[in-house]
């Protein structure tokens, strides 16, 4: 009798086993009930993987990220849901477009909700990306080794910014219309190639059918696959430059000095020695100093998943209670008076109203390529980890100057502007 | 294999061999990149439109008579004004120079609803952001009366067709 007998395996044993088994196929681990399980199921499960088998304590707390790289991810997620679903009801033709948009109102179900939720969806994650970005900077994150995904993060800004300009066209409003209008004019502004890129844009030399079909395969083929990309790379980025950023005083301070390689020698066999004999770094002291890191299961995952529920129920709730606005259909002979961009571009719009140039590419251009150059610039390692740190009072100080002068400028463009773009008072 | 990695070395250190190495190596590199090169151009030849869907730049607005002396008739799909002051008469572009939005009319010549850009009755710009005044359009008598616009010829300021 050889003591690896199969088990019987008759049909009905295999037709009872059939759910368990099926469920085994799929998933690797039980629910895990100890470290190791927990290690392989984060290591095994497709969806898990992408996270480290264990996290930082400094990662999870709630007070040094606020969450807003997730939320913004998770905003994202909501926004190409709601936005395929949309889809399935829109037609980018300027006289079907507008139609479409009183039918999602009218005629389809959920049409409102889904379209509420897309819009609340855009402009929240233009707000969280922004304050994403804000974080980063006042907690010193984008030095080294992180420059470059400091970098990937500003793309990733102005993507989403294009998305929103790419998708407000789509309603084929008077906002619609006349925002795109302007903001194609602003392109024309930029030297050299600024006309080429406004026809471009256009498909012609004004706004009409051919800039509608643009704007409709930018925003929901070109823009969102460069996006995802860009969010991947982001990612893997996280990963590879060793977690979220944290202070130095996050870990105990151990030595960095490798143990004497030399008497790791072969002509010395009295002794026998392991890895720490010829690695440096303090890598092989496991178990000599306290560990900060935690399980990624539960730890992360719940933190995660919270985050979303959180993110996906405010959305809603903003969705239930407000409708997102849709004016007139397009007059492409009239104007409304003012003719107003969404909130965040008013600050924009607010500067292009004293110069189509500096305000439109040139302050936002010089902007863009200070924040782009930011960790290459300011090259000092202090001061990382730490909300406002006193080492990088410099630094902040100059970063909230910019964005108090953007919040001015969009207070004033959201309520100080009246008909023809005059100076009023709201009171 | 170890005659190889000889040869190999041989052909390393002789400074001839190394170089037609390196030059295919560059050629390779090159033509790739050159490939590459050319069809990101032809995807943005693709893409620039050969033919556009707009309105014709040279129109027909009317009989002379259709514009007594005095008249400023702003003409919005046609995007200009026509200025009659007794017999002379002349197109006004209404698209304004900061931005492209429509101008409207007002008391004291034009003003824009979006950034708030002012116009003189000429088209000077007396307020605002707007960098360039309004351009005036070539106007003609067509042979059958009518009064002709060409967009596409801009002409001096304050330069009327008589009548």
């Amino acid at each position: 009798m050889s003591p690896a007998t199969p088990p019987k395996a008759s049909f009905l044993t295999a037709l009872t086993d059939l759910p368990k088994n099926v469920w085994k196929s799929i998933f690797r681990n039980p629910l895990p009930s100890n470290d190791l399980e927990r290690s392989s199921t984060s290591f095994t499960n497709f969806f898990l993987h992408i996270h480290p088998v264990k996290v930082h304590k400094n990662s999870l707390r709630p007070a040094y990220t606020l969450g807003l790289g997730l939320i913004s991810f998770f905003l994202f997620v909501i926004l190409i849901v709601t936005g395929i679903l949309l889809m399935f009801y829109y037609v980018p033709s300027t006289t079907q477009a507008y139609d479409r948009m009183l039918d999602l109102r009218g005629s389809v179900a959920f049409g409102t909700l889904l379209r509420n939720m897309h819009r609340w969806g855009a402009h929240g994650m233009v707000a969280v990306v922004f304050m994403h970005l804000c974080r980063v900077f006042f907690t010193g994150s984008y030095k080294k080794p992180r420059e470059f995904n400091w970098v990937v993060g500003v793309i990733l800004f102005l993507l989403t910014l294009f998305m929103s300009f790419t998708g407000y066209l789509l309603p084929w409003d008077q906002l619609a219309f006349w925002a795109i209008t302007v903001g194609t004019a602003i392109a024309g502004y930029a030297p050299v190639i600024g006309k080429d890129i406004q026809f471009l844009l256009m498909g012609g030399t004004s706004v009409g059918q051919e800039a509608l079909l643009r704007f409709y395969v930018l925003h929901v083929a070109v823009l969102p696959a460069v996006l995802t990309l860009a969010i991947a790379i982001h990612f893997w980025r996280i990963r590879k430059d060793g977690g979220l950023s944290r202070a130095e005083d996050a870990d105990p301070v151990v030595s960095l000095e490798a143990a004497p390689v030399e008497k790791a020698s072969v002509l010395e066999p009295k002794k026998t020695y392991g890895f720490q004999g010829l690695v440096r770094g303090p890598l092989p002291k496991v178990g000599q100093i306290p560990d900060n890191t935690v399980y990624s299961w539960p730890n992360l995952f719940l933190a995660e998943l919270f985050t979303f529920v959180v993110t996906l129920s405010a959305i809603l709730v903003l969705s239930l209670l407000f409708n997102a606005p849709l004016e007139e259909p397009v007059n492409a002979l009239h104007p409304p008076n003012p003719a107003k961009a969404p909130w965040y571009f008013l600050g924009l719009q607010e500067m292009v109203s004293y110069s189509a140039f500096w305000g439109g590419i040139g302050v936002p251009g010089i902007f863009v390529l200070l924040l782009l150059g930011t960790p290459y610039m300011d090259r000092s390692t202090k001061g990382v980890g730490k909300w406002f740190s006193r080492d990088r009072l410099l630094a902040n100080t100059i970063f909230i100057t910019f964005v108090v002068a953007n919040i001015i400028f969009v207070i004033i463009g959201t309520f100080f502007r009246g008909a023809n773009w005059a100076f009023v008072t709201p009171w | 294999m170890a005659v190889n990695l000889k040869r190999s070395s041989g052909e390393d250190s002789d400074g001839g061999k190394t170089s037609r190495r390196r030059m295919l190596g560059w050629l390779t590199g090159a033509g790739l990149a050159g490939s590459a090169g050319l069809s990101a151009v032809s995807n943005f030849v693709f893409i620039k439109p050969r033919a556009t869907y707009g309105q014709p730049q040279r129109f027909s607005v009317g009989k002379p008579e259709d514009f007594p002396s005095g008249t400023r008739a702003i003409l919005p799909a046609r995007g200009i004004c026509i200025v009659r002051e007794g017999a002379k008469l002349a197109a006004i572009s209404i698209i304004c120079t900061h931005l492209g939005c429509t101008v409207g009319a007002a008391d004291t010549g034009f003003a824009c609803p979006c950034h708030g850009s002012r116009f003189d009755q000429d088209g000077n710009v007396t307020g605002g952001p707007a960098p360039r005044p309004l351009p005036w359009f070539q106007v003609t008598l067509a042979p059958n009366g009518e009064i002709e616009v060409d967009k596409d010829i801009e002409i001096v300021p304050g330069s009327y067709l008589s009548l």
